[in-house]
């Protein structure tokens, strides 16, 4: 276990390199720079120059990925560049609203997909056809909803229309009624997507231990169907389920840039989106790190929690 | 019989019935002094340094925490005093400015004196600043300050422009060196000004938070508190709008939730013509570069129909790369109707009697546009085969100041002629070392807005504006296409939202 821990940090350090690698040189292949982002139309190209000298814009390549190696090595994750705002703040001010909607999509998706791809697979078990379909069927429409589309929908209908939601305002982690209420609408957004894939995988786990011996035996053994179902076929085909919840991160990561930028929500999205528009170089370096390391943590930890479900795994 | 009230009887009761009028008026007195005013704002904050300042939204804070020389009147966009109450010069070369006495700066910094306005402009100068805008104040030889409110500016060369140079905008900004120096390197976020508001508080992520001034020279803002929410989406915007959860929306820029909201009664606070949009004719193109070409592209184009086909409210039509509220406006340049027949006589006499192919460069963040695609049909039919190439911004900047187009667009936010003339037409401006991307150079046209610029008689001046706008209308090296409005729709009963023609709102004349 301690062997492979090692393994998965000096796993953690390679990937981390060969993204800040990646990116540095990516984002300065993209042509123009935050100087020229941040001018738009209205100035002339010395001026633009002198800007650029004065921030380093125009040492070589080479130098300048060096000095952000270096600063890196320390954990030194510096100032934006058209800000000059520490970024470490920005991440630690904006980290709260982002974990608040993708754990709260989480929960919500777990709690409908998993009950709903249960029953679907029982269904199919059964024989009854309708229901299955009926579920995989919404399921299907739900996951074509692009989630720019379905946030203005659930404003015009929540927010606009019945009033339980603002559209906008201040929120902050120190106000845990109006964050609720100011996630609420995003996390029901990317819940509709993330639940119809969850459901399909949970069915189609489910429905092949069905038909398992010791499914069977459980039955036999006069158990409910409940228990037989949750307490046995659940579990045993657990391992897709926890794989396509870890993964799904990587998809809300995605998400939350939308309903950040429709909900006017300050997370870590709206961050990313800020940084490269204004071509921001040092943002979304740092950013991209952070979420690596997230992705990595999240694999690490799904593989962990594999362990949990199927004591035959080994590391 | 009569009822005699003891006198100490009365004076209970009156300090009684005294203190109860107070305390029953004390919450409505309270309201009054305590409103707050919420504003959308539709991006992120990137700072308030004068000297460092970018975009609309940006300046729009700086305008109400910092004070100019000179300001523009919020409804004809004339100059007017700020800090300096006169000036006078007889040559255009040299500005006494008398400055406004007891003017108090906000946070406690004391009193306003000619040496914050040295000050201020010399370190746009500085070339450690780095200002973009060092070279609108490049034309000044000398300032001195025989007394703290007199202030003598000598330039290297006469401009009659030169109190837009000095107004609240930009470089015009004054700024006191205390405050920036105790700022350091987060100056951006620690604005100090002489204007009617000042920066209480700022989350870069959401929101931004302006105090008024108590001692602002004109005294108090009627509201105490202006609370800009950032909201980037503009259907979110009306949307918050429409809950009462905002009381003014800087800046709608669809027009579908324009006529929501004006169907919803909320009041449409606008200024037309605020900055005309152009089409860059790149004269150093071989084609191009033939007048008659340039002239036949305006009279293929109906743009009088196209503005009202898209966006009625948000657009309407420019003939002149100047602004018919500018005091310098001339009526008599050259105009282009819409003929296409006079077009297909131009291309004929120019050796291109079956048109020719015309590149536009474009931005794919605004895709193609419903104008090109109008555009692009109309050219067609006298025979001009416009293709689009859509670039990000960024490149479309970069290619744009190297001069690798045929055709592309610019907005033209501006608010002084003279710049307008002297950016876009001077040879010294030739892109990329300025802004003058068509590449243009007319020795006539140079001569005549140099002189305009020296002129010190406003008859003469006036006169030479007109024949400036004649020459750059007939050899047309920018058409003016569009021109832009800039709608702010707020609640009924917000007042005095002027928006200048610099698209920013003097909050010091908003009630609520």
């Amino acid at each position: 276990m301690l062997t492979y821990s090692f393994k998965r940090v000096v796993q953690l350090l390679v990937t981390v390199l060969g993204v800040v690698t990646l990116v540095f040189f990516t984002m300065r292949l993209i042509p123009g720079d935050p100087i020229s982002a941040m001018a738009g139309d209205n100035l002339s190209g010395a001026a633009l120059d002198r800007m650029r000298s004065q921030m380093g814009l125009n040492d070589p390549l080479l130098v300048q990925y060096l000095a952000y190696l270096a600063r890196l090595a320390v954990l030194d994750f510096g100032n934006t560049v058209t800000t000059k705002l520490p970024i470490i703040d920005l991440i630690v001010g904006a980290l709260p609203i982002t974990v608040s909607i993708a754990v709260g999509t989480i929960i919500l998706t777990v709690a409908i997909a998993i009950p709903l791809g249960t029953l679907a697979a029982y269904m199919a078990h059964k024989g009854n056809r309708v229901l299955d379909n009926v579920i995989t069927g919404v399921a299907m429409v739900l996951d074509l909803m692009p989630p720019f589309w379905t946030s203005l929908v659930c404003l015009l209908i929540f927010s606009l229309t019945l009033g339980w939601f603002p559209a906008s305002g201040t929120v902050t982690i120190d106000d845990p009624v109006t964050l609720l209420r100011r996630v609420a609408l995003p996390v029901l957004v990317l819940s509709m997507a993330q639940v119809a894939t969850l459901a399909r995988i949970t069915r189609t786990a489910v429905l092949e231990v069905l038909n398992e011996d010791y499914v069977r035996t459980a039955r036999s053994m006069g158990w409910s169907e409940l228990r037989v179902l949750f307490r046995h076929a659940l579990k045993n085909s657990a391992l897709p389920i926890v794989t396509v919840i870890g993964l799904s991160f990587g998809n809300l990561l995605n998400g939350t840039v939308i309903v950040e930028f429709i909900f006017t929500l300050p997370g870590i999205g709206n961050l990313l989106v800020g940084g490269m528009n204004s071509r921001d170089y040092q943002m979304v370096q740092t950013l991209i790190v952070f979420y690596a390391m997230i992705f990595v943590v999240i694999n690490f930890a799904t593989d962990l929690i594999y362990r949990v479900f199927d004591p035959r795994v080994q590391f | 019989m009569t009822f005699v009230i003891p006198s100490k009887l009365f004076g209970v009761l009156l300090s009684g019935a005294v203190a109860w009028t107070t305390l029953a008026c004390a919450p409505a007195l309270h309201a009054a002094e305590d409103k707050t005013l919420v504003v959308r704002f539709y991006d992120d904050p990137a700072g308030f340094d004068p000297a460092n300042i970018f975009r609309i939204e940006n300046e729009n804070i700086a305008f109400n925490i910092f004070s100019g020389l000179t300001t523009y009147d919020s409804k004809t966009g004339k100059i007017i005093p700020d800090l300096a109450e006169s000036w006078e010069t007889k040559d255009n070369l040299t500005w006494t400015f008398r400055l406004r006495k007891g003017v108090q700066w906000q946070k406690g910094y004391g009193e306003f004196t000619a040496a914050d306005v040295i000050y201020s402009y010399k370190r746009v100068l500085d070339p450690q600043t780095a200002s973009p805008y060092a070279s609108e104040l490049a034309g000044i030889d000398t300032m001195e300050a025989p007394d703290p409110y007199t202030l003598i500016i000598r330039l290297k060369a006469p401009n009659g422009g030169f109190l837009h140079t000095v107004a609240n905008y930009h470089q015009g900004q004054i700024v006191k060196k205390e405050a920036v120096e105790a700022a350091g390197n987060q100056v951006r976020w620690k604005p100090v000004g002489t204007g009617p508001y000042a920066l209480e508080s700022i989350d870069v992520n959401s929101r931004i938070v302006l105090k008024r001034h108590e001692g602002y020279y004109k005294g108090p803002a009627p509201i105490a508190t202006l609370d800009f929410h950032i909201i980037k989406d503009d259907a979110t915007a009306a949307i918050a709008l429409r809950n009462g959860e905002i009381d003014v929306l800087m800046r709608q820029s669809k027009e579908e939730q324009l006529q929501i909201l004006k169907e919803a009664g909320f009041k449409m606070n606008h200024v037309d013509n605020y900055a005309s949009s152009l089409k860059v004719m790149n004269l150093s193109d071989p084609i191009l570069k033939d007048v008659r070409v340039r002239q036949a592209i305006a009279h293929a184009i109906d743009y009088a129909a196209i503005t009202e086909a898209i966006a009625p409210s948000l657009q309407g039509t420019a003939t002149s790369l100047l602004m018919p509220w500018m005091d310098v406006y001339s009526k008599d340049a050259p105009t282009y109707g819409y003929d296409p027949e006079k077009a297909k006589k131009l291309l004929a006499e120019a050796g291109y009697p079956d048109g020719f192919v015309l590149k536009t460069l474009g931005t794919s963040a605004q895709g193609v546009t419903e104008q090109q695609q109008f555009e692009i049909d109309y050219l067609s039919q006298v025979g001009i085969k416009m293709e689009l190439e859509l670039v990000d911004t960024p490149t479309f900047n970069q290619r744009r100041n190297k001069g690798d187009f045929m055709t592309a667009s610019r907005l033209l936010p501006a608010i002084n002629p003279d710049m307008i003339l002297f950016s876009y037409l001077h040879p010294s401006n030739i892109a990329p070392k300025g802004l003058n991307g068509a590449r243009y150079d007319n020795p006539e046209l140079t001569a005549t807005i140099e002189a305009a610029r020296a002129e010190a008689e406003p008859e003469r001046r006036m006169e030479l504006y007109a024949k400036a706008q004649k020459i750059a209308m007939t050899d047309l090296p920018y058409l003016p296409a569009t021109s832009s409005n800039v709608f702010w729709p707020s609640k009924t009963e917000v007042n005095g939202v002027t928006i200048n023609y610099l698209a920013q709102v003097n909050f010091w004349e908003v009630t609520k």
